[in-house]
């Protein structure tokens, strides 16, 4: 492993990663992926489905919160809107899926304007609470705009076409999920590189000195927010593609925290973090499953009766553990790994 | 020896490949999937649900089964949530094979499952969420059990008009702004309508409200006096709380959640008779009969949860095994489809009227019965046998 | 009866509700800066253990009271010492974020323990209409009524002229000049969560008895946040005030607009707040802005 850097030019100094081992590995990790729908099942397939739409999400989350400091409750309001315009596009107006997504992110990149402007001047908790009183807003203008949003009925998706494959489950869905997600880690990696991203950072360091270091807050506070909101917007587009019934009952309020929660359980501000707290939480009702029926025998009414108590029990236990004991998040396990392997035999 | 071989191999070869073709199907067993509501605040409606799956299973098991397999019931949880009713149907189907499946929760919730149900050809009885959005347009391989919300309040408003509306009638209306509650006002509209009533006012609310002072403000600013009460469990029970602290006289007709002991223990405090219009039956000698067979395949806890939740499933898990015996042994999904379709008349022992699912829609049980609770004993009595509305 | 007094009279009864809830997420911000997002998830908690007491020893209103207060006080000091307190020095975000966790154990453990179905708690109270100025309320109305006017009360009180109540605020002023001076900030935070739990029971019972039991209650705490807002979030008083102010504006937005507006109505009082005077009515006028 790498103990130290030796860069000899400035493109060496902003590649995003000068080491062989690296890329291999990533090779590696792309080519599993692709190979994935010929080697696993549909369920497990459609599980990773939903996964890589959280990593969607968590990445778009994570250049908000965990590069800007800027803590946003209203993620599953943005989920609504990009599923939303996806289905209503789709299905009301017959446009193609590479129109319905698209679309899906700038519709989510306008509302987040019209919420940012107010709450920008805002810190921390009240922002929160400010994108919260949105995505309550959002939800209610979705239930009563009937003419357009078919109100309490939801919306069908019908039709979803690519390339001439159909996106009903199965591979093709998985692909175009898999590519969007790609592209939105190297985007925001590529992203953090600039100079866009380095003010980002300083404004969640300190926002005060950025801003007297001629940082103009307002511009990139919204910057991030209208990133941030059009990439979970088409992550909210994805989601109507898997699930083809979108409905506010679908968009709850938990949606919101469950995002905060992985983006704090991978580990705050780094986007390999963001992706490792999505695929845990989105493996983990899974995980609990097989634990508990490993442990409790499936035939005793404990288990029949109370199972799913449990199970909700065992999700909330995990991140109040993990952000007890580890609040890192579980990219500081790799860090710890890393460091213990590059220091040994000394501690530090 | 040869042909005898020859022949016992084609034998064995024509009977496997019979039904080698469709999941969930062996020698000895059907499964058989259930999507419900096993966590959340609305648990105790799932598992009445699925206990219903289960007692209708074990009977027919006791009774050696269906020609000669046996039922198992495999449950999920879905929550209410209906993006993981998808999950949850996804996982029945490609990871635990299920054949057909009884047992749904909410309406969304059978919506977002509908995709699945429609590729795999999946027989599938909707007891729980009669909605018109479920069967308009139908689905080839779903059966709908039950009348819709519109006919329970209209059926409720007509006993109401025909023998105890008083004298300056003031009709109201106040339900969930969902597809469940737009029912419940297509219902009020035509008994309204039909009996050229004043049309009160009509209010909506939205979905999980407790506090319903507003509400039954302007409905006491109204002078309504017969009530189309849509709210659900705790809702209902406030509504007609708030409806006696404002000393307001009036006839309430609810929805069928009210007709359940937990929603009667809540509501029956603030001392209204209000009425329920269900497509099961909420009292009499069925009812007892169901609890006297049933205690044999539950626990004490268990049979203190049936309700008219456990009623639904119970006959829709036995119109789909009445259907499933028709095809013997060689037992298909596009069999079963047919053998349902070709249902008529399917008695259920007095729980609802006969099942009939041969109409366009694949819908049975549309006819309704109206019950009247005594609020002084938290009992219901029967107004009005199943009737077509 | 006066359509306006009607809906001002129940916008306090619920309003009430909301600003007893209120009060418990705001003590619990003046004296540690975390918002406690498990605070309906308490109230919740609170309120059922109240339930159960109340079948088993067949206690009527006052007594009942008396008991669950001290119980809702260990609970609230267990969870302190479990979750919180060994957290402390992580950054705010992630004490809040584990708050997140607590509420999600919190509402699985009251589904194992008391079912799903909503309940009935009338706790002994009469159930006959009393009329005040030819308005009707239910005794246990003017219960609610009362017991916000009551905690307010004591809580000033307990603010501006005890012991524990100064050394409260000199922590929420700034805990390190208050650590030098001698205070316990160890303690405080014990006592905010335990008097916030005690808040809660109070809250829970009451919400139980006049709305519903029902394991969905936790959704209350997240409708009194307009509350707290308002009420600026380290202002005790203020946030039992701005709840009271809260509730009749619901009322009203709902009475005269309708078509749902109860329930953004608090949201949009929130932003507009927010917009204009983001300290609140009460609180600090410390927020930073840029």
């Amino acid at each position: 492993m790498r103990t130290g850097h030796y860069k000899e030019s400035v493109g060496g100094l902003i590649a995003l990663s000068d080491s062989k081992a690296v890329w291999a590995w990533t090779v590696v990790l792309l080519a599993a992926l692709v190979a994935a729908p010929f080697l696993v099942g549909a369920y497990s397939l459609t599980l990773m489905v939903s996964a890589l739409i959280a990593v969607i999400g968590a990445v778009g989350l994570n250049l908000l919160t965990g590069t800007t400091g800027l803590i946003s409750l209203g993620q599953a309001g943005f989920l609504a809107v990009g599923a939303y315009t996806n289905a209503i596009l789709l299905t009301d107006y017959h446009m193609p899926v590479w129109v319905g997504l698209p679309a899906a992110g700038i519709a989510g990149a306008l509302v987040s304007i019209v919420v940012g402007i107010p709450s920008l001047r805002l810190k921390g908790l009240y922002l929160a609470i400010t994108t919260l009183a949105f995505a309550f807003i959002i939800n209610h203008i979705i239930l009563y705009a009937e003419h357009v949003t078919h109100g309490p009925n939801g919306v069908f998706v019908t039709g979803a076409k690519l390339f001439g494959f159909g996106l009903q489950r199965g591979p093709a869905l998985y692909y175009l999920a898999l590519t969007l997600a790609v592209a939105t880690i190297f985007a925001a990696l590529n992203l953090l590189r600039t100079r866009v991203g380095r003010a980002w950072i300083a404004i969640r360091d300190h926002d005060i000195a950025a801003r007297v270091m001629g940082i103009d807050l307002v511009r990139y506070k919204l910057l991030a927010f209208v990133v941030s909101s059009f990439i979970v917007a088409v992550a909210g587009a994805l989601l109507s593609l898997q699930i083809r019934f979108v409905n506010i009952d679908v968009f709850a309020l938990i949606l919101s925290i469950e995002a905060l929660a992985i983006i704090i359980l991978g580990g705050l501000g780094s986007v390999a973090g963001a992706v490792l707290g999505a695929v845990f939480l989105s493996y983990l009702p899974e995980a609990i499953r097989l634990v508990l029926s490993a442990v409790i025998d499936p035939a005793s009414p404990l288990y029949a009766n109370y199972v799913y108590e449990i199970r909700g029990i065992a999700n909330g236990l995990v991140i109040v553990l993990f952000l007890r004991f580890k609040p890192d998040g579980l990219i500081g396990f790799w860090r710890d790994a890393r460091k213990y392997w590059s220091n040994w035999p000394l501690a530090y | 020896m040869k042909i005898a071989t020859s022949v016992l191999a084609a034998a064995l070869l024509s009977a496997t490949a019979a039904w080698a073709g469709d999941p969930g199907v062996s020698d000895t067993e059907i499964k058989i999937g259930d999507v419900n509501i096993m966590t959340g605040p609305a648990a105790f409606v799932g598992r009445g649900v699925s206990l219903g799956s289960k007692i209708a299973a074990a009977e027919i098991n006791a009774a050696g089964g269906i020609n000669d397999r046996k039922i198992k019931i495999l449950t999920e949880d879905d929550g209410y949530i209906p993006s993981r009713s998808f999950q949850a149907l996804t996982k029945l189907l490609d990871e635990d094979g299920i054949f057909a499946l009884n047992g749904t929760s909410g309406t969304a919730n059978v919506l977002a499952m509908m995709p699945l149900i429609t590729e795999n050809n999946l027989p599938t009885v909707v007891t729980t969420a009669p909605s018109a959005l479920i069967y308009k347009p139908v689905r080839p391989s779903v059966f709908t059990f039950g009348a819709s919300y519109s006919d329970a309040f209209y059926a409720q408003l007509k006993y109401i008009h025909d023998h105890s509306e008083p004298n300056n009638p003031v009709y109201g209306v106040i339900r969930q702004d969902d597809d469940f509650g737009q029912e419940v006002e297509a219902g009020y509209e035509r008994a309204v309508k039909e009996f050229g009533v004043k049309d009160g006012i009509r209010l909506r609310f939205k979905k999980g409200t407790s506090n319903f002072a507003a509400e039954m403000a302007q409905m006491k600013q109204a002078g309504v006096n017969v009530l189309a009460n849509g709210g659900i469990f705790a809702g209902a029970a406030n509504i007609l709380s708030e409806a006696r602290k404002l000393d307001m006289n009036l006839q309430s007709a609810d929805v069928w959640s009210e007709g359940i002991p937990a929603s009667a223990k809540l509501a029956a405090p603030a001392g209204y008779d209000y009425t329920v219009g269900d497509y099961v039956a909420l009292s009499g000698p069925a009812v007892e009969k169901f609890l006297a067979m049933a205690k044999a395949f539950t626990t004490a806890d268990e049979l203190a949860g049936v309700s008219r939740y456990t009623f639904v499933t119970y006959v829709g898990l036995k119109s789909l095994a009445h259907a499933m015996r028709e095809c013997g042994k060689e037992l298909t999904r596009a069999c079963t489809i047919e053998k349902l379709r070709q249902t008529k008349n399917l008695d259920t022992g007095g729980l609802s009227a006969p099942v009939s699912y041969d109409n366009p829609q694949q819908l049975a049980g549309t006819e309704v019965a109206v019950y009247q609770l005594h609020a002084k004993d938290v009992t219901f009595h029967e107004l009005v046998g199943f009737k077509k509305y | 009866m006066d359509f306006l007094a009607l809906l001002v009279s129940t916008g306090l009864v619920s309003g009430a509700a909301y600003g007893l809830i209120a009060m418990g997420f705001a003590l619990i911000y003046k004296s540690t800066g975390v918002v406690n997002f498990a605070q309906g998830e308490l109230v919740m908690l609170t309120a059922y253990v109240s339930f159960s007491l109340a079948n088993a020893l067949g206690l009527s209103f006052i007594p009942l009271l008396i008991v669950t207060i001290p119980i809702a006080m260990a609970i609230g000091l267990a969870l302190e010492r479990l979750i919180i307190r060994p957290m402390l020095g992580e950054p705010v975000f992630s004490i809040v974020m584990a708050t997140v966790g607590l509420a999600v154990i919190l509402r699985g453990i009251v589904v194992l323990i008391w079912g799903s179905e909503p309940l009935n708690f009338p706790a002994g109270l009469p159930t006959k209409v009393i009329s005040i100025v030819g308005v009707p309320f239910y005794p246990a109305q003017l219960c609610l009524l009362g017991a916000l006017a009551l905690v307010t009360f004591c809580a000033w009180l307990f603010l501006r002229f005890t012991r524990l109540g100064m050394a409260m605020r000199a922590v929420a002023a700034n805990e390190t000049a208050a650590l030098l001076m001698g205070v316990s900030v160890d303690r405080i935070h014990a006592a905010a969560w335990m008097l916030s739990a005690a808040i809660a029971a109070i809250a829970g019972m009451l919400f139980a008895i006049n709305f519903k039991l029902a394991p969905d209650m936790w959704f209350q705490g997240l409708k009194s946040f307009p509350a707290v807002i308002l009420g600026g979030l380290d202002s005790v008083i203020g946030a039992s005030l701005a709840g009271l102010i809260i509730g009749v504006i619901e009322n009203l937005a709902q009475g005269y607009l309708g078509e749902g507006m109860r329930e953004i109505a608090g949201f949009v009082v929130i932003i507009v707040v927010l917009m204009v005077r983001p300290y609140g009515l009460f609180g600090s006028v410390d927020i930073e802005r840029v």
